[in-house]
């Protein structure tokens, strides 16, 4: 009757089972969700471990890294062009009025303890989320990954695409200064130009004159809370599809068609991938903490008749103000109407165009090559030479457009007249891209067809003669060189560092009820 | 207590063992005590800065110790994270089956019966109301877009095209100070507005303006000219007015070279000649820019002898020349 | 000249002996204003004042050209519209305000001024720094006379002047050949010439309003030299110079300003000497010590080389440390 503390302490932990603490949980989850069967086939599954299939990751976490650091900006920001007096710790801009909006931000920046931080590292994990998904697609364009069954997967990555470039380009605009507020008037000038609606869709969106007082706060919550519930929808299902589909692989030894070969989601997938996290997020603050990035209080507060020289957009946008200067100025007037191709083909066209392409190019590549076959193994590059050529034509020249917004910049570094810059990059955007191209394409085939480029290659013993004849022999090959095909077998599905303490053997190796299997070397 | 009744006595799952050196475990785990060790210290020299990190925030230490700290602190966390899996942790390669997506062709066509001969249940016209049904959806669509859309702003009317230059409105500065005969110089420039449309307060248009009636005005040297023909009387005594807004994209063209006599537009680098009507010569904008006529009142202010002869800005479909 | 001792008479002399030489004649002629009938500050005397648009002729002040600057704005570059106004036996000795002070280099400079242009200028600017050669024809460089002290000034100290490549488009900022005294004289002697306006400026910026200043250089200033004053390329080869470069002085930002060189506007009436002031303070005071309280300021040219850095150390250095991560066959 009188039992003792640690009595009870021993039955309650027999009471719990084997698996102590985290048992009781499997339990009560099971008994609630029915995790246990699932749960296991989501900790056995099996992730691919080539590096540049983390490439996706780097988009992914600095996301998060946005999400976070925005919602933090979002509690100080406030989204009005109200005119106020600043007053705060910048001195030249003491006693200005200025629009709401500014005057937050460079609160944020000045007043804020941590502010600048955060504001630098959101707007630095802005432009790695949009360079890291162009890396990403082309990773999975010069691979192949968009084909069968993975067509909506690319679709759904090019939505992503454009919308985080909106979302970039919306986001840098809400301080409403002199360099954000000029790429508005441009964005301004740009809806206009479209035939038919374009009056209207300016005066709806603007709510009326340029700059009004609207687009500010309209902008606000299509930043914080349009586009990003859309961007966690579209990265749930792009997630959703690769879990379902499964990842691709490179071929090699042991991959086929039919399997997926890695490393298991637990716990080394998700101990890589959880440290990758921090040390994205860990890129972003030493960033933040160390190069300065969009310093709006040197710009002042947006005013409709202020301008500076030297204004680029960000990098994402550059190609757009880049084709927006060497486009020659063919403007249509007549029959009472106005068509200005100087603005529309560039701006409007020109980048519908270029999405469209990348939207509709599983299709295009299908009908092309009349492959509809599903692939789950990826092409190495230079075995699909024509598609490769395309994607480095395409990235030349959207590079080139972007090289071409800094006209004035380059002028001016390189001593050579505004004028004959402008000229060698209308040039330029055409001739690039085409010797780009054939130059890839080359180069592809010449890589297919040498044997064993790209490995290492066998080491050759020179043999020298007594008469002074040169004759080689090639060495012999190292052990690692020689791989052929192997066949997996059944073998243990969990490596253990130290026996568990009562005395079981080692066993036999079982399947897990998955299937996973290991792969023998 | 009572779950006792319903499992089975519980042990251990028995799950094969393996030494260290297989080779599913990376090189390194060959000697784990070393890596355990040295991400033991990673992880000690992360707590470290992350310790630091607090320390610089409230003691409001330099920003870059703020953010030095909490980065190489995160770095460390997360490279610390990375090695524990990377080296520590069994690599495989484990392979997992592809369970083939598709089903079979019975399943196929049993879901595609039952999407066709369900409905097809009773209703022998159910085209018609699908259709009927179809149609309704998309009228709601249509008409729910009408609010969404429209309500966002009002009808562009002609305020893409008007300003608020009429005959006799004095040229003032953005400090509301009327422009004499004096004001400028051959070779100055200076911005301006039309009187009463600009608060001196606090240099932002009033009400009453718009950010399309920026003008930019200039004088220039060697006696009377006229920039066109039929355009005599629109420049006494040197002085010229252009809209500011570039016909290109709409950016405020500031930038003026006085022996070049050229506007030239920041943004893309249209150039204008002044001397002959604001003609673009080079860069993406197509049209010149339109010139406010000018005149002294009788106070001897510069004032404008009439609005914009055409619409101000780049080109929209309704503009006519 | 390297020796020591002429290093020392020439900061004497720019140093001690200018500033003293002028503040001597201002003394004497503020007492002299004492004295009725003496040159009265900013008021008509007993000979009329006659407002020509190139020249006033006073008793005074002697005839000054006036051509450039506004005649009916206060405090905005005309000295008979100036707060306080120098002039004795004939010339104008100095005007302006509390918020810069316009002066002549001293009269015992005019001869020296004579000899080194004879030697340094005449060449491109003909023997009379009119423009014109002994045979006649037109000099490569321009007529000089009328110009002003501040624009000989602004010219030869900031080093465009002697010229290097009389073919540039433009003359850039270099290495001054001559001493800020030399220039002076030659400043003095041009002026001698044809006595004009404006003066040497001498601004004082305890006064000056930074915030006023940036409002004003961001309407006005910005769209040549850029919002942060670095310069840039503008057409056919010309360009506007770097302002946060630290050898621009607060006087040259006055004279460039004010004179309106090569292919830079002139503001006269539309700015007052205040606003010049305000500009000049946030240029000097300011832009020159940019505060980068958020990193290293990548060069000051924007998006571009944020760009560039995203891409390269952010993106790049993720994808290292996946290359570190992940297998690579």
């Amino acid at each position: 009757m009188s039992t003792t503390a640690a009595d009870t302490k021993r039955s309650a932990r027999a009471a719990m089972g084997p698996y102590g603490h985290v048992g009781k949980l499997v339990d009560e989850l099971d008994d609630r969700f029915g995790v246990a069967k699932g749960g296991r086939v989501l900790l056995d599954k099996i992730f691919p471990d080539h590096w540049s299939f983390m490439l996706g990751e780097i988009a992914l976490y600095s996301f998060v890294v946005l999400l976070a650091t925005g919602v933090f900006l979002s509690l100080y920001f406030v989204p009005s062009t109200d005119q106020v007096i600043y007053h705060g710790a910048y001195r030249p801009l003491q006693g200005q009025w200025v629009s709401q909006a500014y005057n937050s931000t460079v609160h944020i920046s000045f007043d804020v303890r941590g502010g600048l931080l955060v504001r630098q590292m959101h707007h630095w994990a802005a432009d790695i989320f949009t360079g890291s998904i162009i890396v990403h697609m082309g990773r999975i364009f010069l691979t192949g990954a968009f084909r069968k069954p993975r067509e909506l997967n690319w679709t759904i990555g090019i939505l992503m695409l454009i919308l985080a470039i909106f979302e970039g380009f919306i986001g840098y605009s809400l301080p409403d200064d002199l360099i954000s507020g000029t790429g508005l008037r441009i964005g301004y000038s740009i809806a206009e130009s479209i035939p038919f609606v374009g009056s209207y869709l300016v005066s709806f969106l603007w709510g009326g004159r340029f700059p009004g007082d609207i687009i500010i706060p309209r902008f606000y919550i299509i930043h914080v809370l349009i586009i990003p519930l859309v961007l966690l929808g579209l990265i749930a299902a792009h997630l959703g599809l690769l879990v379902r589909q499964k990842h691709t692989q490179f071929a090699g030894e042991g991959r086929t068609e039919h399997n997926v070969v890695g490393s298991p989601m637990f716990p080394t997938f998700a101990a890589k991938t959880t440290g990758f996290l921090f040390m994205v997020t860990a890129v972003t603050a030493l960033l933040g903490a160390f190069a300065q990035i969009n310093p709006i209080w040197q710009f002042g507060s947006y005013d409709a008749s202020k301008i500076s020289y030297a204004v680029q957009p960000d990098w994402y946008m550059g190609w757009l103000d880049g084709a927006l200067r060497i486009m020659p100025s063919w403007e249509f007037a007549g029959w009472g109407h106005t068509i200005p191709f100087e603005v529309l083909l560039p701006a409007v066209v020109f980048p519908g165009l270029i999405f469209t392409i990348a939207l509709l190019w599983p299709a295009i590549e299908q009908r092309y090559t009349g492959d509809d076959q599903i692939h789950n193994l990826l092409d190495r590059p230079r075995n699909r030479p024509k598609r490769t050529a395309a994607g480095v034509a395409m990235f030349a020249l959207l590079f080139t457009l972007f090289a071409a917004s800094s006209t004035d910049v380059m002028a001016n570094f390189f001593h050579v007249s505004l004028n004959a810059t402008l000229w060698f990059f209308r040039i330029a955007v055409i001739v690039v891209p085409i010797i780009a191209g054939f130059v890839t394409y080359q180069l592809c085939r010449e890589m297919q067809g040498v044997h064993g480029i790209g490995k290492r290659k066998r080491a050759v013993i020179v043999r020298r003669s007594a008469e002074g004849e040169y004759t080689t022999v090639p060495a012999a090959p190292r052990p690692d060189d020689e791989r052929t095909e192997l066949d997996p077998e059944p073998v243990p599905v969990r490596i253990d560092i130290e026996p568990l303490g009562n005395g079981d053997e080692v066993r036999q190796p079982a399947v897990s009820p998955t299937g996973v299997r290991q792969v023998t070397r | 207590m009572s779950d006792a009744d319903h499992q089975p006595s519980r042990t251990r799952v028995p799950m094969p063992m393996a030494a260290m050196s297989d080779p599913h475990m990376s090189d390194a785990a060959q000697q784990p005590a070393r890596v355990e060790m040295i991400i033991a210290i990673v992880f000690v020299l992360a707590l470290a800065c992350f310790v630091l990190f607090g320390i610089a925030y409230t003691q409001n230490w330099d920003y870059w110790t703020l953010g030095g700290s909490i980065g190489a602190g995160l770095f460390l966390l997360g490279f610390g994270l990375t090695a524990w899996g990377k080296y520590l942790m069994p690599q495989g390669p484990f392979v997992e089956e592809r369970h083939t997506l598709r089903g079979t062709q019975e399943e196929r066509d049993a879901m595609s019966a039952a999407l066709v001969e369900r409905t097809a249940v009773v209703v022998k016209r159910r085209k018609m109301l699908g259709g009927l049904f179809a149609a309704g959806a998309a009228i709601f669509g249509i008409v729910a877009l009408f609010p969404l859309i429209r309500s966002l702003g009002p009808l562009p009317a002609n305020s893409l095209e008007v300003t608020d230059w009429r005959r006799g409105t004095v040229l003032v500065d953005s400090t509301g100070r009327r422009v004499r005969r004096d004001t400028l110089v051959p070779g100055g420039l200076i911005t301006v507005y039309p009187e009463h449309t600009v608060d001196p307060r606090t240099g932002f248009i009033t009400e009453d303006g718009q950010a399309v009636d920026q003008t930019v005005l200039l004088r220039l040297p060697g006696g009377p000219f006229t920039t066109m023909p039929g355009r005599e009387t629109w420049t006494p005594e040197g002085y010229v007015a252009y809209s500011k807004l570039c016909t290109h994209l709409g950016c405020p063209v500031g930038l003026y070279e006085q022996e070049l006599e050229l506007l030239v537009c920041p943004c893309h680098q249209s150039m204008f000649k002044v001397r002959d009507g604001a003609v673009p010569t080079f860069g993406p904008a197509p049209r010149p820019l339109p010139q406010l006529p000018l005149m002294f009142n009788d106070d001897g202010d510069l004032a404008a002898q009439g609005p914009y002869d055409q619409a101000v800005g780049p080109g929209f479909w309704e503009r006519t020349t | 000249m390297g020796s020591v001792r002429a290093q020392t008479t020439r900061t004497f002399r720019t140093k001690v002996l200018l500033p003293g030489g002028l503040l001597a004649v201002a003394a004497m002629a503020s007492l002299a204003m004492l004295i009725p009938g003496a040159a009265a500050a900013g008021h008509s005397d007993s000979s009329s004042v006659d407002i020509s648009p190139d020249q006033v002729t006073t008793k005074a002040c002697g005839t000054v050209s006036v051509k450039g600057v506004t005649g009916s704005t206060p405090n905005a570059g005309n000295p008979f519209l100036s707060s306080n106004k120098t002039c004795l036996n004939g010339s104008l000795i100095s005007y302006g305000n509390h918020y810069i002070t316009y002066a002549n280099p001293p009269k015992a400079f005019v001869d020296a001024g004579r000899l080194l242009f004879a030697q340094a200028c005449s060449s491109c600017h003909g023997s009379t720094a009119n423009g014109v050669s002994p045979d006649g024809t037109a000099t490569i460089g321009p007529n000089l006379q009328g110009v002003g002290a501040a624009t000989v000034d602004f010219w030869v100290s900031t080093g465009r002047m002697p010229a290097a490549d009389v073919k540039a488009v433009e003359a850039e900022r270099k290495e001054t050949r001559l001493t800020a005294v030399q220039a002076l004289e030659l400043a003095a002697w041009v002026n001698s010439l044809v006595p004009s306006v404006p003066a040497v400026p001498f601004p004082h910026l305890q006064g000056a309003d930074q915030s006023a200043g940036q409002d004003l250089f961001s309407l006005n200033c910005a769209a040549c030299h850029t919002i942060e004053g670095s310069g840039d390329a503008l057409a056919f080869g010309t360009n506007a110079p770097s302002i946060v470069n630290k050898s621009v002085t607060a006087q040259q930002v006055v004279e460039a300003i004010r004179t309106g060189p090569a292919n830079m506007p002139r503001f006269s009436g539309n700015l007052t000497d205040k606003q010049v002031a305000d500009i000049t303070s946030y240029v000097t005071g300011r832009l020159q010590h940019p505060v980068n309280p958020g990193g290293f300021s990548l060069g000051g040219v924007g998006p571009v080389a944020e760009g560039f850095v995203a891409l390269l150390i952010g993106v790049g250095g993720l994808a290292l440390i996946c290359f570190w991560i992940g297998e690579r066959s």
